[in-house]
């Protein structure tokens, strides 16, 4: 079977419960104060109509604004988002690399997050176990893997989640901007890892703010502007028409 | 269908997850494991002792029924208070991967049963030194109390679960509510306390009392547990079991907003 994304005007809303005041003492308040006239948040409409096709192969990246939509869009393709109208069909497995730092367990060591990790991404404990001494070379943590991950820096638990992250494959990779934090070092060797893994996954599509990197891993750029694709160009096209449309 | 295989592909997850909370809650204490017996133990003797008097009942016999009183009931209000928060918990799990979200009140539930049974140890321990003529066959009937009680905690927790990501206060309230299915149930107060006080209904009705009968029967009294004990525990379980997965197929999918 081939990995294929395809999105046929997909429209995507954040109910707007979701930020309101949420206690059941609001809830009893509303009840009893009849005037429902405070209405003033609404649902926002956060993709639009978006129809897009990707093949096997395609490496694609995402340019827009902050709140263009860009990680809305990767969290709806890895079917984190529901969608409120249209039809979403992806096919293969999906790997996303969207918070890094979240999920890890606070009292437990840096091993055994690495296996928690592993298995919450959907891994065996033997595939996990198997993968564990390249994982800890990895991160380069030296006895702090073996510390409760409460004593980490931030950068440490960066590390240590791009290093789990990475080293579990998937035909359809996500990602929104490449690497974050870490030192110097560090941020030379997750590149490597990263254009690693970008070539083996069947699909990649990258949001990012960094024209060069886009340039060099993308060959097809979709330009998103509050919600809408405005461009679906190959990658040179897209970068012209996003920097002359938008950075002035 | 679908939904279950779901939950059987992640059990590697949902289970290590319970393991580390086990670890996590033993980790760094001295008595690590024994804390789960000695705790409701200790509470125990001390209830008994004010109890058997003012009831003018044997100790002896009557700290086993307190016991087994307060471990399943501390096991069931626990799983669903607890549970009320496991969405919000593992919200980071939640909005990084796609699993089933009941995966996440099962982690809560099983944990509780494991203590559950630790601490049951002490009760089986009692029982076979103050009333070894209990011993016999029906012990195995008690230990269907175990997947039975799990069959009610974990879609307990998982209703309270979704009630609690839209409404935060909740585990508040239920607290409350908790508390008083307590005071109307023969949990630490005998059922003969409430048929002689003519509230027979709180007794034959109530389908706790019936879940604890079906431990109770064959522990303190050594006798099977009655038809209507498992009648009234398997309703319990189907009728939490439809609403939680009518309440799941409805908002499932939005949960991830209000996190």
């Amino acid at each position: 079977m081939t990995n294929a994304i395809r999105l046929r005007n997909v429209n995507l809303h954040y109910a707007s419960v979701a930020f309101r005041e949420r206690s059941l003492k609001s809830l009893f308040a509303t009840w009893f104060s009849q005037s429902r006239t405070k209405r003033d948040l609404t649902d926002i409409h956060a993709l639009k109509d978006i129809t897009v096709h990707v093949k096997q192969g395609e490496r694609i990246g995402l340019l827009g604004h902050n709140g263009a939509g860009k990680s809305s869009f990767l969290k709806m393709v890895a079917g984190l988002y529901p969608i409120s109208s249209g039809s979403r069909d992806v096919r293969g497995t999906i790997r996303s690399m969207l918070d890094l730092s979240l999920g890890f367990e606070p009292d437990a060591t840096g091993r055994e997050n690495i296996l928690y990790r592993g298995l919450l991404l959907g891994l065996s404990p033997r595939a996990m176990r198997s993968m564990e001494a390249e994982i800890v070379e990895f991160a380069d943590l030296g006895e702090f893997i073996d510390y409760p991950l409460k004593t980490y820096s931030v950068g440490m638990q960066v590390r240590l989640a791009f290093a789990i992250s990475t080293s579990v494959g998937g035909d359809i990779l996500l990602l929104d901007e490449v690497v974050g934090a870490g030192d110097a070092r560090f941020m030379g060797k997750a590149r490597a890892r990263i254009m690693n893994l970008v070539e083996q996954s069947e699909i990649m599509i990258l949001a990012s703010h960094d024209l060069t990197t886009l340039r060099q891993l993308c060959q097809r750029g979709l330009v998103l502007a509050d919600g809408h694709i405005v461009l679906d160009a190959p990658i040179e096209r897209a970068i012209e028409f996003y920097e002359e449309k938008f950075s002035k | 269908m679908n939904y279950l295989s779901g939950i059987w592909a992640a059990r590697y997850f949902w289970w290590h997850l319970s393991m580390s909370d086990l670890r996590s809650r033993w980790r760094r204490s001295f008595f690590g494991l024994f804390w789960s017996i000695l705790q409701p133990l200790g509470l125990t003797l001390l209830l008994s002792l004010v109890f058997s008097r003012i009831f003018g009942m044997r100790i002896t016999e009557y700290a086993p029924y307190i016991l087994s009183g307060m471990i399943m009931w501390e096991y069931v209000a626990g799983s669903v208070i607890g549970g009320s928060l496991a969405f919000v918990q593992a919200d980071a799990y939640i909005k990084q991967t796609r699993h089933p979200l009941a995966i996440y009140t099962l982690r809560n539930a099983l944990t509780g049963l494991i203590i559950l049974v630790t601490a049951s140890l002490a009760l089986i321990l009692w029982v076979l030194l103050v009333m070894p003529q209990n011993f016999g066959w029906c012990w195995f009937a008690a230990l269907t109390a175990f997947p039975i009680l799990g069959l009610v905690a974990w879609p307990g927790a998982t209703i309270t679960a979704y009630i609690a990501v839209r409404f935060r206060d909740l585990p508040h309230a239920l607290g409350l509510i908790m508390q008083a299915m307590w005071f109307v149930s023969p949990i630490y107060f005998e059922a003969a306390t409430f048929r002689n006080g003519d509230l027979h209904v709180l007794v034959d009705y109530n389908p706790i009392y019936h879940l604890l009968q079906i431990a109770r029967a064959p522990l303190l009294h050594g006798e099977w547990p009655t038809l209507a004990n498992y009648a009234w525990s398997l309703g319990t379980i189907v009728i939490l079991g439809v609403i939680a997965v009518l309440v799941g197929r409805a908002s499932e999918k939005r949960v991830i907003f209000y996190l």
